[in-house]
């Protein structure tokens, strides 16, 4: 059984690995994007898997992207090891808001992540010589020479790091603690979970994830902007992913993000604006009617008809 | 007060005494506002709670909150995998011998559909999974009818035999007169009596605090 | 002689009150505000009446979010919603905003009944995650669909009586502005008065601090929170009203007034309505005073998230909670 499954998933991933023999650049630029998302959306959930809220994803995607191209033009760093030391930044950063503020949760936590993302956007357009300004800075050239193919298995890659990362979190201790401290702190804490180091680690390790994305998206489209790079666009879809195709799993974040991908692919080419509110609206939807998303619920159809 | 070695201390008073708060503050969700706390000859005053349940310093609790999103065994697990600090498959044993011990069947099975009885005692391996050396049972006879009470005070008894020293918060008086060694009693956060149940449900004080003064 | 020993122990009482951190905090802030004044009167001034303006913005939140426990991060998109409302209806019926008051503040009433019954009842049971991620969806959905009918362009309504101003020997500051002052000291005493004197208001304390408890003793748990939220809603569509007439609207302004006001909660503490007009106090002058040095106007906006980092640090300290 279980090597029926190891052999599909390797054969999927076979077939994606490949893509870039059959299909177009078109196509390759659209699962960038979907792979990408992939990543905010994991490391979203498994964020929320403690039970913490974080509005912040587009305010440490920012700094990772900010982070890696800096680096890559100030000192000649190369752009993949830019892109790692982006999600180091985004790492260290999380930190200190963690330990600063994580002693409080739950809405607090949520609302100063909500911050996140506009004081960062301020600290870098008021620092026009360091960061370029309003206007961002542009790469001299992309990564890999705009190679489609290469940056496509550069955002595999990254998807496959976060998909490694949340399994790692589903079927190791961090599981129990997770589940633990969702459910009640207070229990967590008397079965000797320290709740506050987890909940550090989760966020800084969540929030290296989403800089190297972020590094990742800037050295594949070369530039950053205080606009672009920390636009609410990397907060909000991967939420709606998330909640779209079930939270607290693996497979629900990457099921919504090829679905909510796709849509938005769609809706650009026929609606030049109004994606936020379909985003909105979805997530409106989904915590109102399914909120635990389409996998949860298919879940539960199928218990219930056991 | 003290808890000694290898005894099944009674804690009881009226409501709102303080017996939870009691329990809350030697576990660490609480730190004391005066005082000390000594386990083992160690000062734990400031220990905060996860380091205490290392230290063995084991509880229950009152409004029983399995672990929803984890298996019956998963949430006894829990126990094992932080306070004893146990790897996955050691816990998962360590869990299952437990769940006989007590006499819980079917451990794979979801949470959702368990017996309070059953509920209680999964509570109970949860903590003893941590292996402590102190257990506190928070009111554990709660909701249960005569039969699962004889049954849980047996439970009880096989517990201690292992060497666990027990305090455990009762308002049923038959289970506090059968189990312990000996009682305190809270009231308005205060210790009024102590000593043998016989003793201390006789102390005028202790009537008074339950049943209010004669008019 | 007597006299005088009495005098000598009036004073070291009140000295030894300073020992007391509220007194000290007055103190230093009465000292702070004197220097200011003479200072940077502008700061002042200004500051004190846009602290008013956050703090009428921010008591609403305060009431459904301290009081009952309910949280709403789209209250900003509702004042935005009141903004517009007061500017349709002076376009269309020429009535001026200020008086557009006692409509948007009815019309705010459904809306926030509403709102209630189709959506934020949903989530009241549920963890308080739902309520963070309905919200915030909500918000997403309100902004996009002001933007959608209204485009991103700022409007104006240009109303003379804004303008008025006055001067004290070199110093000119504006006048109209003290219509925040008014307003946050009505909408804090009237909530006061609210959560005292009706019985609504008493239901709603108790539904905040035990539900299940007020259920119990025959309060209509359901009508309670339903009633406080749509009275948040009416006055922070009425508040936008009033906003609209100082101040260029456009459908993304809320967000900012949302985090500001939960900053001041957070700072005040649940539950503290009186204390959000301090602390909106400190803000106000503080973000003035920032704003006051050319050149660092852009870091105003940070102040207050920083302030409230700051006070969610101090605050943990103090729990000691472990």
């Amino acid at each position: 059984m279980r090597i029926s499954r190891y052999l599909s998933y390797f054969v999927i991933l076979i077939f994606l690995l490949t893509l870039p023999l059959y299909t177009g650049v078109y196509l390759l630029n659209v699962m960038d994007i979907i792979l990408l998302y992939i990543a905010l959306a994991l490391s979203w959930d498994m964020l929320l898997r403690s039970g913490q809220i974080s509005f912040g994803v587009a305010g440490l995607f920012g700094v990772g992207g900010y982070a890696a191209v800096l680096l890559n033009l100030s000192t000649g760093m190369n752009p993949l090891i830019s892109i790692v030391v982006g999600g180091l930044a985004a790492g260290i950063l999380a930190w200190l808001v963690g330990i600063a503020v994580l002693q409080l949760r739950g809405m607090y936590f949520a609302i100063v992540t909500l911050a996140l993302a506009e004081i960062f956007r301020v600290i870098i357009r008021n620092l026009p010589d360091l960061t370029g300004g309003p206007e961002g800075t542009i790469l001299p050239s992309a990564i890999f020479a705009g190679n489609s193919a290469k940056t496509y298995w550069l955002a595999i890659a990254v998807a496959v790091v976060s998909v490694i990362a949340s399994e790692i979190f589903r079927r190791t201790r961090i599981h129990f603690a997770l589940t633990s401290i969702r459910n009640d702190e207070i229990v967590a804490r008397s079965s000797g979970i320290n709740v506050f180091k987890y909940l550090v680690f989760i966020f800084v390790i969540t929030s290296a994830i989403q800089g190297v994305t972020g590094g990742a998206y800037a050295h594949i489209y070369g530039f950053v902007s205080p606009e672009g790079s920390f636009s609410v666009d990397f907060t909000l879809l991967p939420i709606a992913m998330a909640l779209l195709g079930g939270m607290h799993s693996t497979w629900g974040p990457v099921v919504g993000a090829v679905l909510l991908g796709a849509v938005s692919e769609l809706l650009k080419l026929h609606i030049p604006y109004g994606h936020l509110l379909v985003y909105g609206l979805i997530i409106v939807i989904t915590i109102l009617f399914f909120p635990q998303g389409i996998l949860g619920t298919l879940g539960q159809r199928r218990k219930k008809s056991r | 007060m003290e808890f000694r070695e290898n005894e099944i201390l009674g804690i009881i008073g009226p409501n709102g005494a303080g017996k939870t708060t009691f329990i809350n503050v030697i576990g660490g969700i609480y730190l004391p506002t005066h005082g000390k706390i000594f386990f083992n000859g160690q000062e734990i005053s400031e220990l905060p709670a996860h380091r205490r349940c290392k230290l063995g310093i084991g509880r229950t609790f009152q409004l029983v909150r399995p672990l929803q999103g984890l298996s019956l065994i998963e949430n006894v697990m829990v126990g094992g995998l932080f306070g004893k600090g146990l790897r996955q498959r050691e816990a998962r044993k360590k869990a299952e011998e437990l769940c006989e011990f007590l006499d819980l069947t079917d451990i794979t099975r979801e949470i959702t559909r368990m017996t309070a009885l059953e509920v209680k005692k999964m509570e109970i391996a949860h903590a003893l999974a941590a292996q402590p050396k102190l257990l506190f049972l928070d009111e554990v006879m709660a909701g249960l009818n005569s039969d699962e009470t004889m049954q849980m005070i047996a439970l009880v008894r096989k517990i201690h035999s292992r060497g666990i020293v027990i305090g455990i918060v009762e308002h049923v008086m038959r289970v506090i007169r059968e189990l312990t060694d000996r009682v305190i009693v809270l009231d308005w956060g205060e210790v009024i009596a102590e000593g043998p149940y016989e003793k201390v449900s006789n102390d005028p004080k202790v009537i008074t605090a339950y049943l209010g003064e004669e008019a | 002689m007597e006299g005088c020993l009495q005098r000598i122990h009036k004073v070291m009482a009140l000295l030894s009150k300073l020992k007391q951190k509220s007194y000290q905090i007055a103190i230093t802030s009465v000292i702070a505000a004197i220097v200011l004044g003479f200072w940077k009167p502008h700061v002042l001034v200004e500051g004190i009446q846009r602290a008013c303006l956050y703090a009428v913005i921010a008591l609403p939140m305060a009431l459904i979010l301290g009081i009952v426990g309910i949280i709403n991060l789209a209250h900003g998109e509702y004042m935005m919603l009141g903004a517009y409302f007061a500017y349709f209806l002076n376009v269309y019926t020429g009535m001026d905003p200020l008086l557009a008051i006692f409509p948007a503040f009815l019309a705010f009433f459904l809306i926030g009944i509403v709102s209630y019954k189709a959506i934020i009842k949903y989530v009241l049971g549920a963890p308080e995650l739902n309520q963070l991620l309905l919200t915030f969806g909500l918000a997403m959905v309100i902004e996009q669909l002001a933007n959608l009918f209204w485009t991103s362009r700022p409007i104006k309504l240009p109303l003379k009586y804004v303008s008025a101003s006055a001067t004290i020997g070199s110093f000119t500051f504006g006048t109209y502005e003290f219509v925040y002052i008014a307003a946050a000291i009505i909408v804090l005493a009237g909530l006061l008065l609210f959560l005292k004197r009706t019985s609504t208001g008493q239901a709603a304390l108790a539904v905040g601090q035990n539900p299940r408890g007020a259920k119990l003793v025959g309060i209509h748990v359901d009508r309670t929170y339903l009633l406080v939220f749509s009275l948040s809603i009416a006055l922070v569509g009425a508040i936008g009203a009033i906003f609209m007439t100082r101040h260029s609207i456009f459908p993304l302004m809320g967000a900012p007034f949302t985090m500001k006001s939960f900053c001041l909660i957070a700072m005040a503490g649940i539950g503290n309505l009186t204390g959000i007009l301090w602390c909106s106090l400190i803000l106000g002058l503080a973000e003035n005073f920032v704003l006051s040095f050319r050149g660092y106007a852009g870091w105003a906006d940070i102040l207050f998230f920083a302030l409230i980092v700051l006070v969610i640090m101090a605050r943990s300290r103090q729990r000691q909670v472990k």
